[in-house]
């Protein structure tokens, strides 16, 4: 690889991912019967895929479920390694070098605690310092940091497991960050959240990513976090890169599409997504009347979420 | 990168510890319950023992109380894989889950990380349990107490707890592997009840297995000879410190070998 590539959070080169899925067989019987086995299917879960992350950026690593984005944070994370293919993460091979990978990352994925289960978060963050081997000022500048932008004290003093799985989220968001890594993974970590805790989320990986200058890889299915966070997309389906760039861009693509919603009798909005190339707007505004009565008609540009399920269902054919 | 040696893992592993403890602490109903279970569970081992062995003068030469001896010493070798390894138990949910990738995100070594979760302070009461067990069998048989007598007794008993340890070791790591991990390692386990009982009464092809490939006549029956007949030690007790090592090291690598070898399922 070029020299360049050092300085980049993230290099991947032509990367690659198959897993052997064993056929297994259920009991005693079976399991001996299954070390002997050469009954294996493969299925390729990262297909190609070529992708650089600048330092301090905040990416959408997007794509349908089963598209392989969890498998490729899997590599970058160092606990897999690619089939074929070269990955980079802070200059260094992370399968290669796993111990000193993980002091360079932070890992969270959604509905899957980290922190000691039964210990206060308090007690986990300190455990985390010295597992990490952060100095006490800097441990103590990241909580007074963590203060400024979200309120930590009800949770501070609460055993994980007490905790909502909201509170509990969070937790695992500020422990990725303790020790002030580079790069911080995040594969889906509002799944489950209700609106607020999700806004709140952001704002944290937000004012965090600007503090901090972390480079963040998030995967997500909520085109709110989208929205909020990045500017940059990149899209997987089945495995192979379909579309990496900025999002405005995206949404240039689909320039000539305009969401119409109209408000019913009963209050209610219906939503309707037109490309003006084929279809009048107006048109539809006036068959739709003849159907039903209509209070109130708003006429928008497309939507992040439409984008996105348009690009799906397009690479879906 | 920041070195981390023995020092570093100490210290972890202690403060770990320590937090676990006070957790556990604060939830005293359930504290005083496992502490009573577990005092009823060694008491009725020990009771079945009693009834089983009172009232047999002599097996292969050993009387009763040097069989009380053996399960003494099988009751405290067997304390530290309970206390400090009761995680095994859990690998296979954890591997079976996908929940085990969060042990690999850490800057420090895998099988530590997993380990030092759990200590299970039900291994406490087993402790001493054994102690008194061993100590009352050494007045009836009347062993002489020199410094040298119990600097054997510990060195022999840490070398025995090393069997068990590695035999777990061994049985959980199977999960990276096999789905049906919990036979292997809940059978693993009942052979530990062998280890009561001195390895003389087997006889052939069970002589072997239980000496060389699931070594279980290391866990009380080698190590305690050097204790008990000290006139007349087997070359195998000798040896068994550095078996026990060397056995303990393979199954580590065993266990991580499984970990490499693991695809991390679930997303
Ligand atoms: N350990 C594994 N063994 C076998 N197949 C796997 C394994 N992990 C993932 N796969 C397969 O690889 C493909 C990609 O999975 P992956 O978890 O990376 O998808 P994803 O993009 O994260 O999806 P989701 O949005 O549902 O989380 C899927 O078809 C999945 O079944
Ligand atoms: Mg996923």
């Amino acid at each position: 690889m070029s020299d360049l590539s050092v300085n980049e959070a993230v290099v991947m080169r032509n990367v690659c991912k198959d897993f052997k899925v064993l056929n297994r067989h259920e009991g005693l019987k079976g399991s001996i019967r299954d070390l002997f086995s050469r009954d294996y299917n493969t299925v390729s879960a990262v297909k190609d895929v070529t992708l650089t992350v600048h330092k301090g950026e905040i990416i959408g690593y997007l794509g349908p479920n089963g598209a392989g984005k969890s498998t490729t944070i899997k590599m970058m994370t160092g606990v897999l390694e690619p089939t074929s293919g070269e990955i980079l993460v802070n200059g260094k091979v992370p399968y290669k070098n796993r111990t000193e990978n993980c002091e360079n990352i932070g890992v969270v994925f959604g509905q899957r605690s980290q922190l000691w289960w039964s210990l206060p978060l308090i007690e986990s963050f300190k455990l985390l310092r010295d597992l990490y081997m952060v100095p006490q000022k800097d441990y103590e500048a990241m909580i007074e940091l963590y203060r400024s932008l979200v309120d930590i004290d009800p949770i501070l003093h609460k055993p994980v497991r007490q905790m909502s799985l909201g509170q509990r989220t969070l937790s695992d968001i500020l422990a990725a960050f303790l020790h002030n890594p580079p790069i911080v993974f995040l594969d889906e970590p509002t799944i489950g959240l209700d609106v607020s805790m999700k806004a709140k989320i952001r704002e944290l990986i937000l004012g965090l990513n600007k503090e901090k200058n972390t480079t963040v890889i998030l995967t997500t299915h909520d085109m709110g976090d989208v929205d909020a966070l990045c500017k940059r997309i990149v899209i997987i389906d089945k495995g192979t890169k379909i579309y990496d760039n900025d999002i405005e861009h995206l949404k240039n693509y689909f320039g000539s599409y305009r969401t119409l919603k109209l408000k019913l009798a009963d209050d209610t909005w219906e939503e309707y997504l037109i490309d003006e190339k084929t279809t009048d707007v107006m048109d539809v505004i006036m068959e739709k009347q003849k159907e039903k009565k209509i209070k109130d008609v708003k006429i928008l540009e497309i939507s992040t979420e439409e984008v996105i399920k348009k690009i799906y269902e397009g690479s879906a054919k | 990168m920041r070195k981390r040696g023995l020092k570093f893992y100490a210290g972890m592993y202690r403060k770990i510890l320590v937090q676990d403890l006070k957790s556990k602490m604060s939830y005293r109903a359930d504290f005083i319950i496992s502490t009573f279970g577990m005092i009823m569970t060694n008491l009725s081992g020990f009771v079945t023992f009693m009834i089983l062995f009172h009232n047999f003068p002599e097996i292969n030469g050993w009387d009763y109380h040097h069989m009380l001896f053996l399960y003494g010493f099988s009751l405290v070798a067997l304390t530290p894989v309970q206390c400090f390894f009761d995680n095994n138990w859990n690998l296979r949910f954890m591997v079976q889950s996908g929940d085990f990738i969060k042990y690999c995100f850490r800057p420090v070594n895998v099988f530590f990380y997993f380990i030092s979760e759990v200590f299970d302070v039900k291994g406490l009461g087993q402790l001493a349990f054994g102690i008194g067990t061993i100590v009352y069998a050494w007045i009836k048989i009347g062993i002489p107490v020199t410094p040298l007598v119990i600097l054997k007794l510990l060195v022999f008993l840490l070398t025995a707890s090393l069997f068990m340890i590695a035999l777990m070791n061994f049985a959980a790591a199977t999960c990276f592997w096999i789905k049906g991990s919990g036979y292997v390692m809940v059978i693993m386990f009942r052979f530990k009840d062998f280890a009561k009982y001195p390895s003389s009464i087997f006889e052939g092809i069970f002589k072997i297995i239980f000496t060389f490939i699931i070594p279980i006549a290391f866990i009380a029956y080698y190590p305690s000879l050097v204790i008990l007949t000290p006139d007349n030690v087997p070359l195998l007790s000798w040896i068994s410190p550095l078996y026990g090592l060397v056995f303990v090291y393979l199954s580590y690598k065993f266990w991580m070998l499984g970990v490499r070898k693991y695809d991390f399922t679930g997303s």
